[in-house]
């Protein structure tokens, strides 16, 4: 009786909410829908002022005179910076948001059914990162000043913030659909593994970033090698536990 | 008994001399009191739409320019002291990041020399700055952080006894007899000296709650500013924290009118003060008063300082 009347309280709600006008709504999505078109992520006027910084950053790097630049060629003035509430941030946060948002354009998977191998979840996610750590290319000389700004106190939660949206941009992306604890240690591994890729894509002279490649596969295969052990262990201790009370249990204690 | 009896009546002419002595004091409940029970003052009907408030007082519009006169007028020579009493010193510290949070100048090492033509330095507005308190900043900013020796201020204020204060503490800076600095006694609302689309920044510290239309003086700013110049504004505002601001209120209420009777021997002044801040509009109130007036607002529109004491509030002219 109780659980029927919060479904229809809840259901109640639901309808309530679908009745409000879309464009309140589509503010409120919090999730991937195929049903809205969403919302372009920066308003025009800094966009703009960020989309021709961010062609200056290959030689200016991630500093506000790239800003000043972005705004004299987009006709603003140098005052104009003050568009940007976190100056030099936002223009690491332009190409954080544009490179993610990117990636669900650049990368095509072939159907499924149509395939002649289907492919699996973990080399879709392998795929994927990799596309968006190539697309740091043309910055990444100049991706350690932004690592930096980064890291500063103010700038760590929006960064990690981001992080974790890009993590769970590609596991959507990648098909998953695990409804479980899985889905935070997903998440969770992923972020870890694709900022220790990103640090030593900084450092890597190799030809086509060959060597990043093989590191991150490396950090991908550990993380099935360590998943394979910690799910082994549990297994395990679940068995033993299991075994051990119904030991007892033949031996006549009240468990 | 007798003793006892005596002792009664002392308490009780001590009470009635002490109620006696407090009876020119206007605390925060006894001004808020009188706002409700005095009707505001009659009003001849012609008059009835075009009148504003002066603190909690309601008076007709034409008188507002002339009240708030008298008291920058009478405040002016203490005005810097009394700023250091009353926020504890923490107006500068609002101060220098307002004015390091815009970053004037343009540095001429980096900046691209493919245009010469192009002015060199920025063109400041420092609506009611008359002491020069932000000018100088500024100044300070664009000539040693940025190496701009171009950058130019101009003050206005509409008060001549306040410019007279700026002149005479320019004195003690370089820019004295520069022509980066310049003084104009002028009403915001018309700016009939200052050509249009020719400012890059417009700042107005601690000024715009004094004036009588606020939305005419932005009109009058959008008019000046180049297109992609910038409209700044710090201002006092209002605390988020309903605890913190019961301590403000008491501390504004009971404390500045205080200090101002005791420094600058001058407690309505500084009574209109306090109640000029309570009544400005809260952050997200005037953030819209600003996108009203054309201007585009970065992020949402403003950044607290000290918890929301006071706000500084963007606007940017679109291109």
């Amino acid at each position: 009786m109780a659980s029927t009347r919060v479904a229809n309280s809840s259901f109640r709600a639901v309808r309530a909410a679908s009745i409000r006008p879309a464009a309140a709504w589509r503010q409120q999505c919090l999730y991937h829908s195929y049903d809205y078109a969403q919302p372009p992520p920066f308003p025009p006027a800094e966009a703009a002022i960020l989309s021709a910084a961010y062609s200056h950053v290959p030689n200016h790097g991630f500093t506000i005179d790239t800003l000043k630049l972005g705004a004299r060629d987009t006709g603003y003035l140098d005052v104009s910076t003050n568009l940007l509430p976190r100056g030099v941030f936002d223009l690491i946060n332009y190409h954080l948001v544009t490179q993610r948002l990117a990636l669900q354009n650049s990368v095509q998977f072939p159907d499924d059914g149509a395939a002649t191998k289907k492919m699996g979840v973990g080399a879709k996610v392998r795929t994927l990162t990799l596309a968006r750590l190539r697309a740091n290319k043309p910055v990444i000389h100049r991706w350690q000043e932004a690592l930096a700004i980064m890291a500063q106190p103010t700038y760590v939660a929006p960064s990690v913030a981001e992080l974790a949206k890009l993590a769970d941009e590609i596991w959507f992306l990648s098909g998953d659909q695990s409804v479980d604890s899985s889905w935070y240690t997903k998440r969770a591994t992923l972020s870890a593994i694709y900022s220790s890729t990103e640090v030593f894509m900084t450092q890597d002279k190799s030809a086509n970033f060959v060597e990043t490649e093989q590191f991150l596969d490396n950090r991908l295969e550990d993380l099935t090698k360590i998943g394979g052990f910690l799910g082994g262990l549990g297994e395990w201790l679940n068995y033993t536990g299991h075994s051990a009370i119904n030991v007892l249990r033949s031996k006549g204690a009240r468990i | 008994m007798q003793s006892s009896r005596t002792q009664l009546g002392r308490q009780l002419l001590g009470a009635s001399k002490r109620r006696v002595a407090r009876e020119p004091y206007r605390c925060f409940s006894c001004s808020v009191r009188q706002a409700q029970q005095q009707p505001p003052p009659p009003k001849s009907p012609q008059d009835g739409p075009s009148t504003t408030h002066f603190g909690f007082e309601t008076i007709a519009e034409a008188l507002k320019e002339q009240r708030v006169g008298a008291v920058f007028s009478s405040v002016a020579s203490s005005y810097d002291s009394m700023n250091d009493f009353m926020s504890l010193g923490i107006h500068r510290l609002w101060k220098d990041h307002f004015v390091r949070n815009l970053n004037p100048g343009r540095n001429p090492l980096t900046s691209s020399p493919s245009s010469p033509s192009a002015e060199q330095g920025w063109n400041i507005l420092d609506i009611a700055g008359g002491t020069g308190d932000i000018a100088f900043r500024m100044l300070d900013h664009a000539s040693t952080i940025n190496n701009d020796a171009h950058t130019r201020v101009t003050v206005a204020d509409i008060n001549p006894d306040m410019l007279a204060e700026g002149k005479k503490r320019s004195l003690q800076t370089p820019y004295a007899r520069s022509p980066r600095l310049k003084f104009v006694e002028a009403n915001a609302e018309k700016l009939d000296m200052i050509p249009d689309s020719s400012i890059d920044l417009y700042t107005v510290a601690f000024g715009i709650r004094n004036f009588t239309h606020k939305e005419a003086a932005l009109k009058e700013a959008y008019r000046v500013l180049k297109p992609g110049g910038v409209f700044a504004c710090l201002e006092f505002s209002k605390v988020n924290n309903p605890l913190f601001d019961a301590v403000y209120q008491r501390w504004s209420f009971a404390a500045i009118p205080l200090i101002g009777q005791l420094v600058a021997g001058d407690r309505d002044s500084y009574q209109y003060l306090v109640e000029s801040i309570a009544k400005f509009p809260s952050q997200t109130e005037f953030s819209n008063m600003i996108k009203d007036a054309g201007f585009l607002v970065p992020g949402k529109g403003y950044e607290d300082l000290t918890n929301g004491i006071a706000a500084i509030h963007k606007g940017v002219k679109p291109a």
